[in-house]
């Protein structure tokens, strides 16, 4: 919380006046009742026409100026409120970018893009707000209170039982509200994660006819939710009742003593017109409080969330001395290098030592989990390993600079993200300076070149929801192509042709050949490994062995096997 | 570059209108009607809170005129038993009013929800094939919430708003004609000035929520790329595309937030000069003997129950239209037309042979371009078809048609030698077990998953198709077994498990005909293995149709048809259509190239 409050420090003097303005146009209004008070006594019983007119200008007077502060509290908050969001979103916004992978693991993407979004705006709500009107309840309780016993002390010693007997109930109200919301909430998102399920699986469903399961299964769910609605919605509707009850209450007591008071001389009729006035105005207040309460929990919660992002300790940044200049030649080596995942114990790899020469291609093969994608990840310094050394070019990856690192190497991940827009946007991302030649150069060699001339505005295609859907296998050429226009040094494949058919594949793998790049590919298929000079043979974290095809056709007996099962026995 | 998807976000920031606004609330009324004894209730304890609110402040003023600035004594104990009863049934039926309606507006989102989920079954998968889930998801969830809100509070607050301000005038208007004529004074005022001020808003907010809509959707592209970004390097030029974004929106949020804030202010100083007005010339009227003291305290109370009312009626007005808004648009998926129904005299089968012929069928999706044109083929119980074919070829189409997800636009589709339209839906798919490429688990236990495949298999039955599936072995690694709970979109067990576990489910169900479309993620060796032998097993001595990937399952099959734009364009077996050196061969040929090299 102090930490996301510390972004208004620029703005206090800007909040300073913000209050300030509050604060006038608050003493007008808590001066109301006390003018109305003067012109009863003064004037009305002692039938004196001019102090009805003096005061009634008054308080004309000091509407309009209440008013007038108003309007400039307006400004001054609305200020503060967008300068603090946009001051918030860019600390955080910049604080994910330099969130290393491992630090992105702690967070799932939907909770990151919440906090960046819905989080942030209820923050900004809140402290436009408590600049606005948010603190006008509470001062409101507390100066209408200081009033009428100013205005009159014995009168006002009702408010001295009624108004903490009031604070407290509300306060303790919101406690079980808040609780009882929460369970709302979590039937709220049963019945949703319930219709989202059918809605996914509807064909599922349909096949194996089980709509009336699926009902009965909904109904449980959306009866719960119904129940739990109710009865939190019933527990926070006593609040107003309650409350009128216990402030009327108050005026009838009022009423009752300040006839006695009246009577014996102790108090006068504009006495007791006045702090009924201030009554109800506390009244008013007071039910505004369990609003103002319960926005200030939800941005509570919501800055304790921005908080834990804006507090990552970022694990992977630069050296202060990682100036060494590389050569971008493309010599990859591992020395002895294990590696494991933040917050996991089990070792994904375990002693690697290799090293590939520039412009060689190796192939990597092995069953899931035996650390081909870690293997990849190290490279351009996505996770640093715990033991041993990633080199490149001669140089320990660490000491170079992550932004010079990495704009020699080019990563084609598993799972393909593209940006909504063009095509050639989406292309041009992996080198912003490419030309249209450029762009289409590698859309040639990934192979996408065709596909794209056949979309109505080829190029400048959109893509993504508004646009075409594209297959799987044309979303993986063109997220090669974006890597191939960064004319990289080291290429990273990483099981990034697995929907494609063997012909494009093959004519693909074919026009990698054309870059002088070191490239390595992880993939299932002993087709698109013989393509390579090296296989490395991946188990269980281990380089179990590395060679040619035949080399390893020879050697490895878990190779053999994997040959086997994809060609049937006569492929050995 | 990273054009931001703001088009839905945009259109949640907007209030869309009904189009229909009487048609809606006469559908909303059918779904209230069965509560209409509750909702009578809820009116009429409205009505009595909101006159008993009108009417304790008038006792207050009468109570100060005849007690406190005359000081007499007698009736004063009566007056004070009065209001105390007022007060306590103001509560009662404050308490009262809240407690029915809740009531009210929860059975009838529950039935609005039940209604629509039942709804959701009988549409056709066309209506799904064609719609985003996301966007469907969201609409529904937001929509319905939007509905629920209102019926809790805004039904109460416009019938009482409307009431109190009626009641308060024409008491004003009984007390003090004059009184009342210049307390009414702000009114014209309020009006030009929310014109004003909303004049300014309207178009600003717009901005506002467009704005942010923009950078939202940046936000979240960005986010979820985000690991391309840092395998790029791209992150500068990311923050700097952010930054411009950000500042945008805070220009636009500036003046919408400022004008915004007006609307409270200006309601304060009308509450506040009303006050004035009614103490000052109030005052003089009593100065005058035309009105009493106990008017002005009236007077002044009432004043602020007809602004703030007033102002709750524009606020609840803008609510309840977009409330209405969202109950349209969840009405229209109910007009959506429903998946057509089984042809009347249409049989149900006990048991089926597994006798599967097409002829002549001719499918289009769009009714333009034709998905299968003229196919016809044959099989014989028992039979392995396998359907091969670049994307594209009709594959899908041909098991879809065959589940009668779709019917044939021409050409019939006989099973067991009955026209598969005479055969009702459910008797039909009864008979056939499905093993699909996206192998959905549901939210769950393991057992729960694979007894999906025949809802009343004993625990034996699911675990001896789990034994024969080959999923056995890994379920009992799990922490807890069968009874291990599947998290959403099924993490925690891998894309081979999954698979294990769809074939389970077919296992169990026991079909004559089983539809496979295998699927092409990559499996890890020893997994594949046991996918390839629990295939076999569950294939044997069923009718089968596969769309198959694997080398394996072409060449064990029976016949292979093969696909191309439509058609049939070749069928045999694996060695047959291999010597017929047609498309197929050329396929295959590709396909072991490499091997025959080394």
């Amino acid at each position: 919380m102090q930490q996301v409050l510390s972004y208004l420090k620029p703005y206090r003097k800007w909040m300073i006046i913000a209050w300030s303005l509050m604060f006038i146009e608050l003493l007008v209004e808590l001066w109301q009742p006390l003018l109305m008070e003067k012109i009863i006594d003064n004037g009305i019983m002692t039938k004196n026409l001019s102090v009805v007119w003096t005061w009634g200008a008054v308080m004309l007077g000091t509407s309009l100026l209440a008013f007038a502060s108003g309007i400039a509290n307006s400004f001054a908050a609305a200020y503060v409120g967008q300068e603090y969001g946009f001051l918030l979103r860019k600390h955080l916004f910049e604080k994910i970018q330099s969130f290393s992978f491992a630090d992105f693991e702690r967070f799932p993407t939907a909770s990151l893009i919440t906090r960046m979004t819905n989080d942030v705006t209820q923050i900004q709500n809140m402290v436009f707000m408590s600049l606005r009107i948010a603190l006008r309840a509470p001062l409101l309780v507390l100066f209408g209170v200081v009033m009428s016993f100013v205005v009159h002390v014995q009168l006002a010693l009702v408010f001295a039982v009624t108004v903490p007997i009031l604070v407290a109930f509300l306060l303790w109200m919101m406690t079980k509200a808040t609780a009882s919301f929460s369970i709302v909430q979590q039937a709220l998102d049963r019945v949703n994660r319930v219709m989202r399920e059918n809605l996914a699986g509807m064909r599922l469903i349909k096949a194996w006819m089980r709509g009336t399961y699926e009902q009965q299964r909904f109904m449980k769910a959306n009866e719960t939710l119904m129940e739990r609605t109710i009865s939190a919605l019933r527990l926070v509707e006593t609040i107003t009742p309650v409350l009128l009850f216990i402030m009327n209450m108050a005026i009838i007591v009022i009423l009752f003593v300040g006839r006695i008071d009246v009577q014996l001389g102790s108090a006068t009729a504009g006495q007791v017109v006045a702090i009924v006035n201030y009554t109800t105005r506390i009244t008013s207040a007071l039910s505004m409080f369990t609003f103002i309460t319960m926005a200030f929990s939800r941005a509570k919660a919501s800055a304790g969330r921005v908080a834990d992002v804006l507090s990552v300790k970022v694990d992977i940044e630069d050296d202060q001395q990682a100036s060494e200049k590389v050569s971008g030649q493309g010599e990859v080596r591992f020395e002895h290098v294990s590696f494991r995942y933040p917050n996991s114990h089990a070792l994904v790899l375990k002693d690697i030592s290799f090293v590939v020469h520039p412009h060689e291609t190796v192939a990597i093969l092995g069953a899931t989990g035996s650390g081909k994608s870690s293997l990849l990840q190290l490279i351009p310094r996505l996770y640093d390993p715990i033991d041993g050394r990633v080199m490149v070019d001669g140089v320990d990856v660490r000491q170079i600079k992550q932004e010079q690192l990495r704009a020699f190497i080019r990563f084609v991940p598993q799972e393909v993200l593209l940006f909504s827009g063009t095509i050639a946007e989406n292309i041009r991302f992996g080198n912003e300076r490419a030309s249209m030649e450029e762009i289409i150069q590698a859309a040639k060699h990934a192979q996408i070149h065709d596909t794209i001339m056949k979309f109505p505005n080829g190029y400048d295609t959109v893509i993504g929801q508004k646009g075409v859907n594209l297959s799987g296998g044309q979303k993986q050429r063109l997220s090669i192509a974006r890597a191939l226009v960064g004319m990289p040094k080291i290429l990273l494949l990483d099981d990034s042709t697995s929907a494609l058919d063997l012909k494009t594949e093959a004519k693909l793998l074919r026009a990698l050949k054309e870059y002088t790049c070191t490239t390595f590919i992880v993939t299932q298929k002993i087709q698109t490994a013989m393509e390579a000079d090296t296989i490395f043979l991946l188990d269980d974290g281990k380089l179990l062995a590395k060679g040619s095809h035949d080399e390893l056709l020879e050697k490895s007996e878990l190779y053999r096997k994997i040959v086997e099962s994809q060609f049937g026995k006569k492929g050995t | 570059m990273l054009r931001p998807r703001h088009s839905t976000m945009a259109t949640v920031g907007q209030k869309q209108q009904a189009k229909d606004n009487i048609g809606t609330l006469k559908r909303l009324w059918s779904f209230l009607s069965p509560q209409k004894g509750w909702l009578i209730a809820v009116v009429a304890m409205v009505i009595i809170s909101s006159c008993l609110s009108l009417l304790g402040p008038y006792v207050v003023g009468r109570a100060i005129d005849a007690y406190i600035v005359t000081k007499r004594m007698d009736g004063f104990f009566l007056v004070v038993a009065l209001l105390l009863f007022i007060y306590a049934s103001l509560s009662v039926s404050t308490f009262l009013q809240s407690y029915w309606m809740i009531r009210v507006a929860q059975k009838t989102i529950y039935a609005i929800r039940q209604q629509l989920f039942r709804h959701f079954h009988e549409l056709p998968i066309s209506f799904f094939d064609k719609r985003q889930q996301g966007e469907l998801m969201s609409r529904i969830t937001n929509d319905i919430e939007n509905m629920s809100q209102t019926f809790n509070s805004t039904v109460i607050q416009v019938i009482s708003s409307t009431l109190t301000l009626v009641g308060a005038i024409c008491v004003m208007l009984w007390l003090s004609p004059l009184l009342t004529f210049v307390t009414l004074l702000v009114v014209p005022l309020m009006y030009i000035g929310m014109r004003w001020i909303t004049n300014r808003t309207q178009k600003r907010f717009r901005e506002q929520q467009r704005c942010l809509g923009e950078m939202n959707g940046f936000i979240e592209e960005v986010i979820s790329g985000q690991k391309i970004v840092k395998m790029f390097a791209q992150e500068r030029r990311v923050i700097d595309e952010f930054l411009r974004k950000n500042e945008t929106l805070k220009q636009a949020g500036f003046w919408a937030q400022t004008y915004s804030g007006f609307i409270p202010k200006l309601m304060n100083f009308l509450n506040n000069l009303s006050f004035a007005l009614i103490a000052g010339v109030g005052g003089i009227l009593a100065l005058k003997g035309m009105i009493s003291i106990g008017v002005i305290v009236v007077f002044a109370e009432y004043a602020r129950q007809f602004t703030r009312p007033l102002n709750d009626l524009a606020n609840q007005w803008n609510t309840l239209l977009s409330a209405l808004a969202g109950a349209e648009r969840v009405f229209e998926i109910f007009d959506m037309e429903k998946e057509e129904q089984d042809e009347t005299g249409a049989i149900s089968l006990d048991y089926i042979q597994g006798k599967v012929e097409f002829d002549h069928v001719v499918f289009s999706y769009d009714k333009k371009q034709d998905a299968i044109r003229d196919v016809s083929f044959s099989v014989s119980p028992g039979e392995t078809v396998a359907l091969v074919g670049p994307t594209g070829a009709g594959k899908t189409t041909i098991l879809q048609l065959l589940a009668r997800f779709y019917d044939p636009d021409r050409g019939h589709i006989f099973i067991d030698g009955h026209d598969s339209r005479s055969i009702k839906r459910a008797s039909l798919r009864a008979h056939m077990a499905f093993v699909l490429q996206d192998t959905f688990l549901f939210e769950g236990t393991i057992r729960d998953n694979i007894r999906y495949g025949k809802l009343d298999a004993s625990d034996e039955e699911v675990e001896r198709a789990a034994k024969w599936a080959n999923a056995h072995s890994f379920i009992m690694k799990l922490p807890n077994g069968y009874d291990t709970v599947l998290k959403q979109d099924g993490g925690g067990i891998s894309q081979g498990q999954r698979q294990l576990l769809a074939i389970a489910r077919a296992m169990v169900a026991n079909p004559s005909i089983l539809i496979l479309d295998e699927a092409t993620s990559n499996i890890d060796t020893v997994t594949e293995m046991k996918i390839q032998e629990a295939l076999e097993r569950l294939m044997k001595g069923r009718t089968c149709f596969v769309i198959a990937h694997r080398l394996n399952t072409i060449q064990n099959a029976d016949r292979i048809l093969v696909l191309n734009e439509g058609k049939i364009i070749e069928q045999g077996t694996h060695e047959s259509l291999l010597e017929a050196k047609g498309f197929y061969y050329d396929l295959y040929h590709h396909h072991l190239q490499k091997e025959e090299v080394s």
